[in-house]
């Protein structure tokens, strides 16, 4: 028998925990060159701000040791265009689509989510605080558990369908960022965006990013948002999309045993872009198997000892 | 526009080592060669195996029957280990991708600028140029003769070389100077490094329409990663170097050139 593979994130189902992380996919529709995305759990978006972004100077990418650091700086068509041009595209592809959406100003944040809520074709809503705030020094928004809360608070209000806050890994404790965000009424958390990184080009002695620092994503970063998923498990009971390196089936399985219901696939996509398609056959294998009624089933089904994990308590 | 890309696993035919530390791989990809045009790029990763993580970036330097080769300079992890790769041995290739060069009608006259890895498309171009009936002439420099690929199959190479080893003593710019007081062609094309064609843009961009391939960072080739951005040379925007090039019109784009 085929077991069930479906996933609730708030009201929103999801036929199965395959979806792709914002940034790595365009605007989605670019993927159904390689594959049917009608397959997919949902495509997440880039992040759309209100108006376009050209994004940052090159160098933008660079690769590194199983990993690689990127700074796009954004670069996106605005709202409106996405709305007019790639939603109808992605509504005839049978996609299901989750807007993902970036700003600099916490009013911004609310005019995008009122202008998606608008938009019935957008099931969900994923926000990325990772930009810099700036009428606070250029603090990032999801590095400050005020702030975080304040932006999920405001955009509650106005965005009734399924919202999931997507955390920065760059903190000391980001279970109480995960808490924040579920107190807050968030539907779910991303965990994670991408780390911090740097790499230099010792000839010319110059950062390979043109930003200096950019995002570390890829399979470097899977065993650091593997820990991260699994802390957040401990601090809400809202679903966890994981996202970090995932390029194989077990890798999905690993993160619904540490607690995730969700998942993104993101630099995967830029090697074999029709990778999805592969794992959900491998997930439904490895249910099978394993006689699973749900693949839900496996969700933080982790076996370890509360007294074996130091510093549980104060996470 | 683009047309229709796949990503096909392609089995390695053979790999001929062709000047110094510069090799060409052939592959048979029938799905891929059958639709490539000059100027397209493949990106090529490894099956089964996340080091080296992303796809290399190749323009594809010629289309026989249903295979396609790669030429390519062997200096990083992932050009090294296409170069060991034996007969038999499969790479996932995704292609063709970009736009190439533009359409080379009978009769006329176009000459090509090219160098180190961007001799590539020498072949390719001097194939579809018998085809159309266009009148093609090469510019290839190096910076020592061991570093030109001999092309065969391809006439009508001029060789421009650093250290004098070979043909024209200097670069393919000063070459391409020299030949344009004897004659002027209908296009220029450029495919090479950066300063190559940054030096071309200067040079003849305004006089001659010169269309150059340009080679930037690129991770998925395909507009997903957004990573490849080249300056627009109307306009503060950027264009993507995967989707909207390889080869732009040398007016269209500005080259950042670093400090």
């Amino acid at each position: 028998m085929k077991p069930d593979v479906k996933v609730k994130i708030g009201e929103l189902e999801l036929k199965n925990p395959l979806m792709t992380a914002s940034g790595t996919c365009g605007y989605g529709d670019e993927l159904g060159t390689y594959f049917d995305v009608s397959m997919l759990g949902a495509v997440v978006s880039k992040s759309l701000t209100l108006k376009p972004k050209i994004g940052n100077e090159p160098p933008r990418v660079a690769e590194v040791a199983c990993g690689m650091l990127n700074s796009i700086g954004l670069a996106n068509i605005g709202v409106s265009r996405f709305i007019d041009e790639k939603i109808p595209r992605l509504d005839e592809l049978g996609a299901l689509v989750v807007a993902n959406i970036a700003a600099k100003r916490v009013e911004d944040y609310v005019s995008l989510a009122e202008i998606l809520a608008a938009n019935k074709s957008v099931r969900g809503l994923e926000l990325n605080l990772s930009c810099p705030n700036v009428k606070e020094g250029g603090i990032e928004f999801g590095t400050d558990v005020k702030t975080l809360s304040s932006i999920v608070k405001l955009v509650r209000k106005v965005f009734p369908r399924t919202l999931i806050v997507k955390l920065t890994p760059n903190v000391t404790r980001i279970g109480d960022f995960a808490k924040a965000a579920e107190t807050e009424g968030a539907d779910g958390v991303t965990v994670a965006n991408t780390y911090v990184g740097m790499a230099i080009d010792i000839n010319s002695m110059m950062p390979k990013i043109h930003t200096v620092t950019g995002g570390l994503s890829g399979p470097a970063v899977k065993p650091l948002t593997m820990a991260r998923v699994f802390q957040v498990s401990k601090s809400v009971s809202i679903p966890i999309v994981a996202s970090g390196g995932i390029f194989t089936w077990q890798d999905v399985v690993e993160y619904m045993i540490a607690g995730a219901a969700a998942v993104e696939i993101g630099t995967a996509l830029f090697t074999k872009p029709d990778v999805p398609s592969g794992l959900l056959n491998g997930i439904e294998a490895y249910a099978a198997g394993r006689k699973l009624e749900k693949l839900s089933d496996l969700t933080g089904s982790l076996r370890f000892e509360r007294d074996n994990v130091p510093h549980m308590d104060r996470h | 526009m683009a047309g229709k890309s796949f990503l096909e696993t392609a089995v390695t035919v053979n790999t001929r080592k062709v000047a110094e530390q510069t090799f060409i791989s052939t592959f048979r990809s029938p799905r891929i060669s059958a639709l490539v045009e000059a100027g397209q790029f493949v990106m090529a990763s490894f099956p089964g195996t996340i080091d080296p993580l992303l796809p290399r970036a190749f323009s594809v330097c010629d289309v026989e029957d249903d295979t396609l080769s790669l030429l390519y300079v062997a200096v990083g992890r992932g050009t090294r280990k296409i170069s060991e790769l034996m007969p038999g041995a499969e790479l996932i290739l995704n292609g063709p991708l970009g736009n190439g060069f533009p359409e080379r009608e009978s009769g006329r006259k176009i000459w090509v600028a090219v160098g180190g890895s961007g001799a590539a498309i020498l072949p390719i171009l001097s194939r579809s140029a018998k085809r159309v009936g266009s009148e093609v002439r090469f510019f290839y420099g190096a910076r020592t003769m061991s570093q030109l690929v001999p092309f065969k199959e391809a006439t009508n190479i001029a060789h421009a070389t650093d250290d004098g080893s070979a043909g024209f003593h200097g670069n393919v710019v000063g070459l391409l100077k020299q030949e344009l007081r004897r004659d002027t062609p209908e296009m220029l094309f450029g495919c090479g490094p950066t300063p190559m064609l940054v030096s071309m843009q200067k040079e003849f961009g305004t006089k001659i329409p010169t269309y150059l391939s340009v080679e930037t960072p690129m991770a998925c080739g395909m507009g997903l990663c957004q990573g490849c951005p080249i300056k627009k040379s109307d306009s503060v925007d950027y264009y993507l170097a995967c989707k909207d090039g390889p080869v732009f019109r040398s007016t269209e784009i500005e080259f950042e050139v670093k400090p």
